[in-house]
C-alpha cells in the first residue's frame, strides 16, 4: 500500500517529520518498506502580478516589467507581447529550473543577469516553457505568456494554482494480511489518530440529488442470487456525465501511488478505493441488459460451468461455478471483486453511470483470482476482507466526486441489497488478562482510550468484571480477547514493555542428547580430515534411483532436477563431488549428517544418515615423501568407518563383501551388526558412474544408518589397569589363497584358542614376486602376555605353535620361514 | 728437566692436540698418543717409581690432576664433535610449509546453528526435533493458520505424492505442536531444523533452508519474558553492542506478534538503520486449545528465525546457494 504524507495530513493532524512518521508507522506494525521524497511540480514557479510594463531602453522587442511576487516587487526583462500591467502571469524565480524540452537533457536554470544592459531577476513564462497544456488547464492558448485567471494570488505556487501536487513523501507500507483496513488512507490515518489522540477527519460523502430525479431503484434492479458469496451489493446511478480527462491534481495523486489515470469516472472509483479501502466499479448503464420489468438489472450469480467472459484487459476467461459473476439478465458484466467486463466499461461517450460498491467473500475472491492468475487492486482488498459497513459510504463518496469532476445528475437514493447481515462481533476483555500477557499494568482508562480510538464501541459490562467491546466492521481481524490485548500493547507501545531476565522451568526433550551425539560425531569426523557438507533434500529422480528404488516423489515439484526426496545421502554427495571437480577441486573428503526418506507400503519414513565421500589425494599437498601422490582408496574409507563404529562403541560389525558389482558399486560391502541389523554400506563407485560425474580418481563412499548406530550406541567406557609384566612377540608370514580374508585368519586364530594371546595385528600384505597369482602373502604379529607373571619362552612357543598349525590346517597356508 | 716438568709439557701437548682435533678419529688418535698404552703420559707414569719416596705422593697427585684435566678436555671435545657430526647436511627450512594431516571443518550452517543452540541452552532450553515430512494439522491447522491462508498455497508448499497429502514442513513451528501434544507443560525447547518452501533457487532463496525457534510455556509467562530471553540470546549471538527493536506484526500462531529488528556496527556498515532478523510472539490461545493445554492456566512465547540469514550476515556470504554447493574452498574458510 502506497500513501503520501500530505494525503494523510488531510485526514489527521500530526507534527512528525517524514522520517518520524515512518518510525511511528513501523512501531505500530505498519512496516515502511520504502520512503521516497518527491519534489513538487513546477518548483520555484509562482504567480506574479504585473505592476508595470515599460519599453526596454536598448531593445525594441523587449520590455522591462515590475512584478509583485507576493513578497515584494522585482524587475524582469521580458520578450513577450501578449500581456499588460494588471495581468497575472507565471514567474520563475532565480535558482529554479525550467523542465527540459523534448530533445534537451539538461534543465535550464534561471539566473539573475543583465539583458541588453538591464537587470532581470527571474523570467515570466509561457505555457510551453513550463510544459503545461494551456487549454487542458482552462486557459487561452496564445503566443507569449500564460495569462492566469483573475483569482490567482501573487506569490501562490503555480502548482497550487493549477491543483498540482507540491513536494510530498510517498511511503510504501507492508500491510500484514490480517489488517485489510490498512489498505486505505483513512485506515492508516485512523491508526495515527489513535496514537496521537488527534481526531480523524473522515471524507465528505454528501451530494445533492437532482431536483425531480428518478429514484435509483426505478432505474436499476439488483438481484443477489449467490448471497453466501456476496453479502451486500449497492448500486447508485449518475446520469448525464461527461467522461473526460481527470484534473491535474487527481492525475498526479494517482501517479504518486502508482496508478495510471484512465478518465474522470474510472479515476474516481480508484481514488475512493484508495481513500476508503472499498473497491468500486463503474458500469456504463446503457450497456446493461434489461429485465422483464424493463429495468437494467444486475444479477450476482455463480458462473456456469465453462461460461466464458472477457475481462476489461481483453482476455477471454473460462469460468466455473466456483467463480461469482456480476451479470445482467443475459450476460456477465464483471468478474465479481476482481475485474470488470470489456462489454460494459466506461466509454468516452458514456453518459449514465452505475456505481457498484459491494462485499464479496474473501475465500471466493482468492480462489477465483488464483485460478485465473489475475490479481487486481480490488481482488487484493476483497480477498483480505473488505469492510461491509463501508459499502454505502464509499458509494456516496464516489457519486460526490463524479458530480464534481464529470457533472451529471445523481438519481435518488441507492439500491442496497444486503441479504446477509453478520452481527457485529462483541469481545469481553478482562483487565487481568492484559497484565498476564504483557507483564505490565496498563491503566484501565488508557486501555479504554486506545480501544475507543480504534473505533471499538464500549465498554459495556461483561461477566466477572470484564468489559465488553463491539468491534467495528472494518476490523475483521479482531475475534477474541487476545486480539484486544494486542491492540492495547500496540498502542501502549511494545518498546515500553520492560524485558524480564530469563526465568522459570528448565526444558527437557529426548532429542536433546541426540543433538549432542550428532555434534560430537561431526567434530570427530572433521578431526579425521573430512569437511562437513549440507546437501539438498530435494534431488532428481534419476540420481535418487541410483541409490534406492523406494523413492518418495513430490506431487508439485518446481523442476525435474528437484522432484524427489533424497532416499540416501550418496546421490547428493556425488553431485557435490562433481561440482567440486568442475571448479577444479580434485581432492575432496566430505561427510554429511542428514535425513533421508523412503517410501513403501507402510507410508513414508524418514531417518538420520551419515554419508561419507572421498576422492583424490590421500594427504594434503606436500613437497616431499613417498605418499605425496597417493590417492584415497577403500582402506582410507574403511579407516574412517572403523573410527565411527569405535566411537559409537560398537564391536562385532560384520563387513560382507558383495559378490558382484552393482549399478553403483564396483566393489562394495554391506555392514551389519550381529549379522542381522543392517548398518549401512561402503564401497568404491563404478568408474563408469564416476566418469559420468567427471571424476577420474577412485570415488569411495559410505553411508551408515545413524538411527541404528544411536540405538546400539555404547557410550560406557572403563579403564583397565595397564599390564605389569612384559609381553612376548611372534610373527607369522604365510602365503594363502586370495579368498582367505582377514576375518577368516582371525577366526582360525580364535578356533586355535592359544593361551595368553593378547592381540593380533596384520602388518603386511604382499603380492607379486615369489607369490603365485591367486595367492597373497600376509604377515601377522602376535603378542602374548600374562597378567600375573612373565611368560616363559617355551609357553609362548607352545601357544604360538597352535596358531601356526591352525593356519596350515584350516587356511591351507604355506608358512614362510 | 724433572719428571714433573716433563709431565707439564706432556699435558700441554695433549690438551693442545685434543683442542685441535678436527673430528672424532683425530680425537681418538690424540687420546691414544697421550693416555694410551704407549702414550706419552703412560710412559712418564711408569717412571714414577724412580722418584724418591718422599717425592712420590706429590708427584702422584700431580699425575692424577693432569690426567683428570686431559680426560675432561677429551669429554668436552668429544661432545662438541659428536654434536657437529649429528647436524644434518641439509638444514631444515623452518619457513617451508609443514606436513599436515588435514582436519575438516564443520559446515557454516552447523556452526551458526550450534552457536544459537548454545545460547538457548544457557537459558535452560532443551533441543527438540520433529519430522521433516508433516501433515497439514501440525504444520498449519493446529497453528491457527486457516485453510485460506496464503501460506498454505500449493504455490508455496511442497506436497509429497503419498496417501494423506503429507507435505514438507514450511517452518519448524510444526515441532511446537508435536512437542506440546506429547509432553505436559512446562515446555522450554529450541528447535533447529530443515524447512522447505517452493521457491526457485536464487541468491536469497533455496527450496531447502534452515530455521531455529524457541518455545517456552509455563505459568505466568509474559511478553516481558519474551523480550528478556530474545535479548539474552541475541546479545550472546551478535555481541553486546547489538541493539534490538520489537515492533508489532502478524503471525497466525502468536498474538500479540512481533518482529525483531537489530542494529550494530555491521548493519550500519550495510547502510541500514535496522535489519529484520526474527519473528516472535505470545502463543495464541487457539494453539494451546488445539494441543489440549488450558490457555487460562498456561501462557508462553515462541520466537524463530532463519539460520541462513544469520550465517550470511555473520560470514559476509552473498549467495545462499554457496551453502548447498559445498565447494571445499568455501567450506575450508569456516
Amino acid at each position: 500500500m502506497k500513501v503520501t504524507l500530505n494525503w494523510l495530513k488531510e485526514h489527521v493532524d500530526f507534527d512528525w517529520s517524514p522520517a518520524g512518521l515512518a518510525e511511528r508507522l513501523t512501531m505500530l506494525g505498519l512496516e515502511v518498506e520504502g520512503m521516497e521524497h518527491r519534489p513538487g511540480e513546477l518548483e520555484g514557479v509562482v504567480v506574479a502580478h504585473v505592476v508595470s510594463r515599460d519599453p526596454h531602453p536598448n531593445a525594441d522587442r523587449l520590455s522591462v516589467c515590475r512584478v509583485n511576487d507576493g513578497k515584494g516587487e522585482r524587475q524582469i526583462v521580458c520578450g513577450a507581447q501578449n500581456f499588460k500591467a494588471g495581468d497575472k502571469v507565471p514567474l520563475i524565480l532565480p535558482g529554479a529550473s525550467l523542465p527540459p524540452k523534448p530533445g534537451e537533457t539538461q534543465p535550464f536554470t534561471i539566473k539573475v543577469g543583465k539583458i541588453r544592459g538591464v537587470e532581470s531577476h527571474g523570467m515570466l513564462c509561457s505555457a510551453d516553457e513550463l510544459g503545461i497544456d494551456a487549454e487542458g488547464t482552462g486557459h487561452r492558448r496564445e503566443d507569449g505568456l500564460l495569462i492566469l485567471r483573475e483569482d490567482a494570488l501573487p506569490g501562490q505556487p503555480l502548482a497550487a494554482y493549477l491543483g498540482r501536487s507540491g513536494p510530498d513523501v510517498v511511503y510504501d507500507l507492508e500491510v500484514t494480511p490480517n489488517r485489510p483496513d490498512l489498505n486505505s488512507v483513512l485506515g492508516i490515518a485512523r491508526e495515527i489518530s489513535a496514537v496521537t489522540g488527534n481526531p480523524l477527519r473522515g471524507v465528505e460523502t454528501g451530494y445533492e440529488e437532482a431536483a425531480g430525479a428518478a429514484d435509483a431503484a426505478g432505474l436499476v434492479g439488483v438481484r443477489v442470487e449467490a448471497p453466501e458469496a456476496c453479502h451486500r451489493y449497492t448500486a447508485r446511478v449518475v446520469r448525464g456525465v461527461r467522461v473526460g480527462p481527470s484534473p491535474g491534481w487527481l492525475q498526479s495523486r494517482l501517479a504518486q501511488v502508482g496508478l495510471r489515470s484512465i478518465n474522470n469516472v474510472v479515476d474516481v472509483t480508484n481514488l475512493v478505493m484508495l481513500e476508503t479501502g472499498q473497491p468500486l466499479h463503474a458500469f456504463d448503464l446503457r450497456l446493461l441488459g434489461r429485465d422483464a420489468d424493463g429495468r437494467p438489472t444486475v444479477v450476482v450469480r455463480r458462473a456456469r460451468e465453462g461460461e466464458t467472459f472477457t475481462t476489461l484487459d481483453g482476455v477471454e476467461r473460462r469460468l466455473g461455478p466456483e467463480s461469482v459473476l456480476v451479470a445482467d439478465p443475459g450476460k456477465g458484466i464483471a468478474l465479481a471483486g476482481v475485474m470488470g467486463g470489456l462489454n460494459t466499461g466506461i466509454q468516452p461517450d458514456t453518459t449514465d453511470v452505475l456505481v457498484e460498491s459491494a462485499w464479496f467473500d474473501p475465500a471466493n475472491i482468492r480462489r477465483t483470482s488464483k485460478a485465473l492468475g489475475l490479481r487486481t487492486d480490488a481482488s487484493y482488498r476483497f480477498e483480505r476482507g473488505a469492510d461491509v459497513g463501508a459499502a454505502d459510504m464509499a458509494s456516496r463518496r464516489a457519486v460526490r466526486w463524479i458530480l464534481e469532476l464529470a457533472g451529471g445528475a445523481a438519481a435518488g437514493g441507492v439500491v442496497d441489497a444486503w441479504p446477509v447481515r453478520v452481527p457485529a462481533n462483541e469481545i469481553a476483555l478482562r483487565p487481568l488478562r492484559v497484565r498476564q500477557v504483557l507483564g505490565i499494568e496498563v491503566p484501565e482508562d488508557e486501555a479504554w482510550r486506545h480501544l475507543k480510538a480504534l473505533g471499538l464501541q464500549g465498554p459495556s459490562d461483561g461477566p466477572g468484571g470484564a468489559t465488553v467491546w463491539r468491534v467495528p466492521t472494518w476490523r475483521v481481524d479482531l475475534k477474541q480477547e487476545i486480539d484486544l490485548v494486542e491492540e492495547v500493547a500496540r498502542l501502549h507501545g511494545v518498546d515500553r514493555i520492560p524485558s524480564t531476565a530469563p526465568r522459570g522451568a528448565r526444558g527437557s526433550h529426548p532429542f536433546d542428547a541426540t543433538y549432542d551425539v550428532w555434534m560430537e560425531l561431526r567434530r570427530m569426523l572433521a578431526g579425521h580430515g573430512l569437511n562437513e557438507a549440507q546437501g539438498q533434500t530435494l534431488v532428481s529422480g534419476a540420481s535418487a534411483r541410483m541409490a534406492s528404488g523406494e523413492v518418495v516423489s513430490l506431487s508439485n515439484p518446481l523442476s525435474s532436477d528437484m522432484d524427489v526426496l533424497r532416499p540416501s545421502l550418496m546421490p547428493g554427495l556425488m553431485d557435490v563431488l562433481r561440482h567440486n571437480m568442475s571448479r577444479r577441486n580434485a581432492d575432496v573428503r566430505l561427510f554429511e549428517i542428514g535425513r533421508v526418506f523412503r517410501g513403501g507400503e507402510a507410508g513414508v519414513t524418514e531417518g538420520w544418515r551419515l554419508g561419507i565421500a572421498m576422492t583424490g589425494a590421500r594427504n594434503p599437498a606436500f613437497w616431499a615423501g613417498e605418499e605425496r601422490d597417493a590417492r584415497c582408496d577403500l582402506a582410507d574409507l574403511k579407516g574412517v568407518v572403523e573410527e565411527v563404529l569405535e566411537w559409537f562403541g560398537l564391536r562385532g560389525v560384520v563387513f560382507s563383501r558383495r559378490a558382484e558389482p552393482t549399478t553403483l558399486w564396483m566393489e562394495s560391502a554391506t555392514l551389519a551388526l550381529g549379522g542381522k541389523r543392517e548398518l549401512g554400506q561402503m564401497g568404491q563407485v563404478l568408474p563408469t558412474v564416476a566418469r559420468r560425474h567427471d571424476l577420474r580418481d577412485p570415488v569411495l563412499m559410505a553411508e551408515l544408518d545413524l538411527d541404528v548406530l544411536l540405538a546400539r550406541r555404547n557410550a560406557v567406557r572403563s579403564a583397565k589397569s595397564l599390564a605389569a609384566f612384559p609381553s612376548s612377540q611372534r610373527d607369522v608370514a604365510m602365503v594363502v589363497d586370495e579368498s582367505v580374508t582377514h576375518d577368516a585368519v582371525l577366526a582360525a586364530v580364535r578356533a586355535a584358542k592359544p593361551a595368553n594371546l593378547e592381540s593380533v595385528e596384520l602388518f603386511d600384505v604382499f603380492r607379486g614376486r615369489h607369490v603365485s597369482s591367486g595367492q597373497k602373502s600376509v604377515a601377522y604379529s602376535f603378542t602374548y602376555r600374562a597378567a600375573d607373571r612373565t611368560l616363559k619362552d617355551e609357553e609362548v612357543t607352545a601357544s604360538h605353535q597352535r596358531v601356526v598349525e591352525a593356519f596350515r590346517g584350516v587356511l591351507r597356508a604355506t608358512i614362510r620361514e | 728437566m724433572t719428571l714433573l716438568e716433563e709431565l707439564e709439557l706432556a699435558k700441554q701437548a695433549a690438551l693442545a692436540a685434543v683442542t685441535a682435533a678436527p673430528d672424532l678419529a683425530s680425537l681418538d688418535h690424540a687420546k691414544g698418543s697421550a693416555t694410551g698404552p704407549e702414550g706419552r703420559f703412560t710412559v712418564l707414569m711408569r717412571r714414577l717409581g724412580s722418584l724418591a719416596k718422599e717425592e712420590r705422593p706429590a708427584a702422584g697427585k700431580a699425575f692424577n690432576a693432569a690426567k683428570a684435566e686431559i680426560e675432561a678436555a677429551l669429554a668436552a671435545r668429544r661432545g662438541e664433535l659428536e654434536l657437529r657430526a649429528a647436524v644434518p647436511r641439509e638444514p631444515f627450512d623452518f619457513t617451508a610449509p609443514g606436513r599436515r594431516r588435514g582436519t575438516g571443518r564443520l559446515h557454516p550452517l552447523t556452526r551458526v546453528t550450534d552457536d544459537i543452540v548454545r545460547a538457548f541452552r544457557r537459558h535452560g532450553f532443551a533441543v527438540a526435533d520433529g519430522p521433516e515430512i508433516e501433515d497439514e494439522r501440525h504444520c498449519f491447522d493446529a497453528l491457527n493458520t486457516p485453510a485460506e491462508h496464503p501460506a498454505r498455497d500449493a504455490q508455496d508448499t511442497f506436497f509429497v505424492a503419498a496417501a494423506g497429502r503429507p507435505l514438507l514442513r514450511t517452518h519448524t513451528s510444526s515441532v511446537q505442536v508435536r512437542v506440546m501434544e506429547t509432553m505436559a507443560p512446562p515446555i522450554r525447547i529450541v528447535v533447529p531444523g530443515r524447512v522447505f518452501r517452493r521457491d526457485n533457487a536464487d541468491a536469497t532463496h533455496n527450496p531447502t533452508f534452515h530455521q531455529i525457534e524457541g518455545l517456552y510455556v509455563d505459568r505466568n509467562v509474559t511478553m516481558g519474558d519474551l523480550k528478556g530471553t530474545v535479548e539474552a540470546v541475541f546479545h550472546e549471538l551478535l555481541g553486546d553492542d547489538v541493539r534490538l527493536r520489537f515492533r508489532p506484526h502478524y503471525f497466525s500462531y502468536t498474538e500479540p506478534s512481533l518482529e525483531i529488528d537489530f542494529t550494530n556496527a555491521l548493519v550500519r556498515k550495510l547502510g541500514k538503520e535496522w535489519l529484520e532478523i526474527a519473528g516472535c510472539g505470545m502463543v495464541h490461545p487457539k494453539v494451546f486449545e488445539n494441543v489440549g493445554y488450558d490457555p487460562e492456566a498456561w501462557s508462553g512465547w515462541a520466537f524463530g528465525f532463519g539460520i541462513e540469514r544469520i550465517a550470511m550476515l555473520r560470514y559476509g556470504v552473498t549467495d545462499i546457494r554457496a551453502f548447498y554447493e559445498n565447494d571445499v574452498r568455501f567450506l575450508r574458510q569456516f
